[in-house]
C-alpha cells in the first residue's frame, strides 16, 4: 500500500456505547456469533456479494462520505466492506474486539444504508445489507453506539423510541388538539375511533420534539374532511431504530405492534408521517422479518396522501409560497418506494419557484443523517456534517431560500449541514408549507 | 536449314510435356488449395515425398482415396481433394476438415508428425 | 509431443470443461437451495421482467449513470468482456477443433479480426492492472487474488496472441495457451470470475428489488 493508511483506524471515535461493548468481548465469544449469524442468518446473497465483487471500486463516487473526503477510498462502500465483512469473512469470526469497534464504526457511523451504491455497481450487489449484516453482528456483541442502542431500549420497553410514557403520549395529542383549535374551532384528534378509514400514526420524536407537526397533520386530516383516528395505546409509533441497530427482532415486535394497532381500530390503512426510516421499516425490513410481501395493512406515506389530497380536490391551494424552494429526495421514500414525481406534483402546486438540486430523484445525494447515524448521537455528530460535504455544496448551488425535506431524518441531518456550512437555507417540512399555505374552510375569522 | 535442331526442339518438348507432372509431383512443398480463395493462415507446410519417405509409405492411399468400402478408403486416381470434398456441405466431409483430419489422425495415430495449428501452419 | 498434445486436449480438457459445466451446475443450484432456505424474504421479490429489463440496460455502454461518469472504464470493460468471450467462441481454430472432435460448427471470425480483439482483450488486462495499481479506488481494496485473476484471464490470450504468430517457441507456447485456457475454465466457478454467471443473478435480484418493490430505476 501507499505511503497512507487509509481506514478507520485513524478516524476513531469515543463512544461509551463501543467502547465499553468491546471491553466485555472475548475472542471466542466474537467467533462465535459471527459465524452463527453468518451460518444461520445470511445465505447466498451475502456469499454471492463477496465472490463476485470484482474490486473495482466503481461504486465510490455513489458515497457521499467518499465524494466529501477528497478520494479517502477508506469511505467508499466497497472499502467500507473490506474493512468489516471481508475481514470476518476471511478469518472466519477469528477477530479481536478492537476490530470489533472499529467495524462497528464503520456501519453504524458511516454509512446511512441509503442503497445509492446499489445503482453504482454494475452487479446491483446491495452494500447497504452487507452493513446490516455487521451491524447485527454487532448487536448480538453488544457493540453499539450508546444513543442508538438506548433509542432501541425505548422500543423495547415502551414500544416508542423516545421513552414516551402512555399517558405522555395522550397528552401530547390533546396539547396539539387545543394548539389547533385556536384557528380550527371544531377540530379534533380522534382518538381510538374504530373503524375510521385512516390510522395516522407518527415516529416517536414528534411528541417528544416535534410536535406542532402532529398540529399541522390534524389540521390536514380536518380541512380535507378524512375520517381518521390516532391510536391511544402502544402501536401509534411507526419508527423503528432496532431496525438499524441490528436487532431484528425488536423490529417485527414493533411492526407486529403496529399493524396489530391499526388492525384492532379496523382501519382501512395507515396514513404515516413525514418520516424515511419508518416506511423502511413497514415496507421493506419489518415486514419482512414477520414474513409478510406487503404489510398487511395498506400503508400511504405522506408525501402519497398529500398528493392523494390535491389529486381528490380535498387539498387546496389558499396562496403560493412564493420563496425559491429546493427539494431533498429521501431515500427511502424514493429510491425505496419511487414516490419523487408525486413529492414533486405537490412542491409544484405549491411553490411556484422551484428548483431541483442536482443530482435529484433516486439520484440524490444522502443526507448523511438516515440509516441511524444521527441517531448514534452527539460523539458522532462531525462524522456526518464532515461526511457530507457534497450535500452542502449541492444544497449551495440550487441558490434556494428554502429546502423542503419531507423526512425526519434527513431533517436532522440537513439542519446540522446547513448551519455546520453556513448555507443561510431555511428547512421545512413539506407539511409546513402545506399547513402555511392551504386553504381551511373551517378557520376561525 | 536442316531439321534436326527441329526435331529436337519437338523432342525437348515432348519430354518435358511428359516428364512435368513428375517434376511438379517433386515440387509440392506445401498444401496450398486454391479452392479455399483466401485463406486464413499460411499453407500447411509439407514436403510430399520426403514425407512418404520418412513415413515410409509405398501406395497413395490413405491420402488418395476414392471413397469408402466396410469402412477402409478404397484406392483411386490421384485427383484432387477438392474435386470431392467441398469447402462447405452439409453432407460428407468438407475439406478443410479432410485435410486436418488426413493429416491428423495419421500422426495422432502413430505418435508421430506434427498435430497443433501453428506446426504445419508455419509462418514464414 | 504427440503425447502431450494427446493428454491436454484429451484428458484434461474433459477435466477443464468437466469442472467448468458441473462447477457452474452445482453453484447455480447450491445458491439456489441456499436462497431457499436463508434468503427467501429476498427471492420472493424477484421479477423476470424486471431481472431482465436491469440485465439489458446495465448491457448497454454509456447508458448506467455509472457508466457514463467513468467512460475509459466503460470502453475497457465492455472491449474486454465481448472480446473474451467473441474471440474463444468464434476463432476458426477453435471451431475446427469443435468441428474435428465433435462435428459441429459455427460462424468463425476472420484470424485478422480475432487477432486484433485479442490484443483488445490484452490492452484491457494491462488498463484493469495499470488502473488497480494507481487508481485509489480499486488499488484500497485489490489483495493478491485480483492479480492472480488479472494474469489467470490475460494468459490463453497472451499464449494464444504468441502461439499464433509463432513467436518464441510454438509448442511450448501452444500447449501453454491450452492449458492456460483450460485452467482459466475451471476456475470460473470457484472465483471472482463467477461472476460471469452470478452476476446475471445478482443483477437480476437488484433489477427485481429496485422495479418491483421500489419503483425506480437501479441505474
Amino acid at each position: 500500500m501507499g505511503a497512507v493508511e487509509y481506514g478507520i483506524q485513524n478516524r476513531k471515535v469515543d463512544d461509551i456505547g463501543l467502547i465499553q461493548g468491546a471491553a466485555r468481548l472475548t475472542p471466542e465469544r466474537i467467533q462465535k456469533t459471527i459465524q452463527k449469524v453468518l451460518a444461520g442468518e445470511t445465505g447466498a446473497k451475502l456469499k454471492a456479494y463477496s465472490e463476485i465483487c470484482v474490486r473495482c471500486g466503481l461504486c465510490a463516487e455513489a458515497c457521499h462520505f467518499y465524494m466529501s473526503h477528497d478520494g479517502d477510498p477508506s469511505y467508499s462502500p466497497v472499502g467500507k466492506v473490506k474493512q468489516t465483512m471481508w475481514v470476518m469473512l476471511d478469518k472466519k469470526g477469528k477477530v479481536s474486539p478492537e476490530f470489533i469497534y472499529q467495524a462497528a464504526q464503520v456501519a453504524y457511523t458511516e454509512c446511512n444504508l441509503c442503497k445509492r451504491c446499489v445503482q453504482y455497481c454494475p452487479f446491483g450487489i446491495d452494500t447497504a445489507y452487507i452493513m446490516l449484516v455487521v451491524r447485527r453482528i454487532c448487536h448480538l456483541l453488544g457493540v453499539i453506539p450508546q444513543y442508538i442502542q438506548d433509542t432501541a431500549h425505548s422500543h423495547a420497553s415502551t414500544m416508542n423510541q423516545m421513552w414516551v410514557k402512555d399517558d405522555e403520549w395522550i397528552d401530547a395529542l390533546q396539547w396539539q388538539e387545543d394548539e389547533a383549535r385556536d384557528e380550527i374551532p371544531n377540530l379534533r384528534i380522534p382518538l381510538e375511533k374504530e373503524g375510521a378509514e385512516i390510522m395516522y400514526s407518527v415516529i416517536g420524536p414528534e411528541p417528544k420534539f416535534r410536535t406542532q407537526l402532529i398540529m399541522q397533520a390534524a389540521v390536514l386530516m380536518n380541512e380535507a374532511g378524512m375520517d381518521w383516528t390516532m391510536p391511544a395505546t402502544t402501536g401509534w409509533d411507526n419508527s423503528d431504530m432496532a431496525m438499524y441497530t441490528g436487532d431484528n427482532e425488536i423490529m417485527a415486535r414493533l411492526k407486529r405492534d403496529h399493524f396489530e394497532c391499526a388492525q384492532r381500530l379496523k382501519v382501512k390503512r395507515i396514513v404515516m408521517g413525514e418520516c424515511g426510516h419508518a416506511f423502511r421499516s413497514i415496507y421493506d425490513m419489518g415486514n419482512r422479518a414477520l414474513a409478510w410481501r406487503m404489510h398487511p395493512v395498506p400503508v400511504v406515506h405522506a408525501l402519497e396522501f398529500y398528493w392523494e389530497l390535491l389529486r381528490d380536490g380535498k387539498l387546496k391551494v389558499a396562496k403560493p409560497f412564493e420563496k425559491t424552494v429546493t427539494l431533498h429526495d429521501p431515500c427511502n421514500v424514493i429510491r425505496g418506494r419511487g414516490l419523487h414525481e408525486k413529492a414533486r406534483e405537490v412542491v409544484r402546486a405549491f411553490c411556484p419557484n422551484f428548483i431541483e438540486m442536482i443530482p435529484n430523484r433516486e439520484h440524490n445525494y444522502c443526507c448523511s443523517a438516515g440509516g441511524g447515524v444521527i441517531n448514534c448521537g452527539p460523539p458522532f455528530k462531525n462524522v456526518r456534517v464532515q461526511g457530507n460535504r457534497v450535500k452542502a455544496e449541492q444544497l449551495k448551488a440550487t441558490g434556494a431560500e428554502v429546502c423542503i425535506s419531507p423526512c425526519h431524518n434527513c431533517h436532522g441531518g440537513l439542519e446540522d449541514i446547513i448551519h455546520g456550512y453556513k448555507l443561510g437555507m431555511e428547512l421545512k417540512f413539506l407539511i409546513d408549507i402545506i399547513y402555511e399555505c392551504m386553504e381551511k374552510p373551517n378557520a376561525a375569522e | 536449314m536442316s531439321k534436326k535442331p527441329m526435331i529436337l526442339i519437338l523432342a525437348a518438348a515432348a519430354v518435358l510435356l511428359f516428364l512435368l507432372p513428375a517434376f511438379s509431383q517433386e515440387d509440392i512443398k506445401q498444401l496450398a488449395d486454391p479452392a479455399f480463395g483466401q485463406a486464413q493462415r499460411p499453407a500447411a507446410v509439407f514436403d510430399h515425398d520426403a514425407h512418404n519417405e520418412k513415413a515410409a509409405i509405398d501406395g497413395c492411399l490413405p491420402c488418395h482415396h476414392q471413397g469408402v468400402e466396410e469402412g477402409r478408403f478404397v484406392e483411386g486416381d490421384p485427383v484432387k481433394c477438392a474435386d470431392c470434398h467441398e469447402v462447405k456441405t452439409a453432407e460428407g466431409t468438407p475439406l478443410m476438415l479432410a485435410y486436418h483430419k488426413q493429416c491428423e489422425d495419421c500422426h495422432l495415430e502413430k505418435k508421430k508428425g506434427p498435430v497443433t495449428c501453428g506446426e504445419c501452419h508455419k509462418r514464414p | 509431443m504427440v503425447e502431450i498434445y494427446n493428454f491436454v486436449v484429451g484428458p484434461l480438457a474433459w477435466v477443464g470443461w468437466g469442472i467448468f459445466v458441473v462447477g457452474i451446475i452445482y453453484k447455480l443450484i447450491y445458491m439456489y437451495s441456499l436462497a431457499r432456505a436463508k434468503d427467501y424474504s429476498s427471492l420472493d421479490y424477484m421479477s423476470l421482467p424486471f431481472s431482465l429489463r436491469s440485465i439489458f440496460v446495465w448491457s448497454i455502454p454509456f447508458y448506467a449513470t455509472n457508466w457514463k461518469r467513468n467512460p475509459a472504464m466503460t470502453v475497457a470493460t465492455f472491449l474486454f468482456h465481448i472480446c473474451l468471450i467473441a474471440v474463444p467462441v468464434f476463432l476458426l481454430a477453435h471451431v475446427v477443433l469443435w468441428q474435428k472432435f465433435f462435428g459441429i460448427t459455427w460462424a468463425t471470425l476472420p484470424d485478422q479480426a480475432a487477432d486484433y480483439m485479442t490484443l483488445a482483450v490484452i490492452a484491457a488486462c494491462v488498463f484493469f492492472g495499470v488502473r488497480r495499481a494507481t487508481d485509489l479506488r480499486a488499488r484500497y481494496v485489490t489483495s493478491y487474488k485480483d492479480w492472480l485473476i488479472l494474469i489467470l484471464v490475460a494468459s490463453p490470450f497472451v499464449t494464444g496472441f504468441l502461439a499464433y504468430h509463432q513467436i518464441f517457441n510454438y509448442k511450448f507456447m501452444i500447449i501453454l495457451h491450452i492449458v492456460s485456457g483450460l485452467a482459466w475454465l475451471a476456475l470460473i466457478p470457484f472465483t471472482r470470475l463467477s461472476h460471469m454467471f452470478l452476476g446475471l443473478f445478482t443483477r437480476a435480484y437488484a433489477g427485481s428489488e429496485f422495479g418491483k418493490v421500489r419503483h425506480v430505476k437501479d441505474w
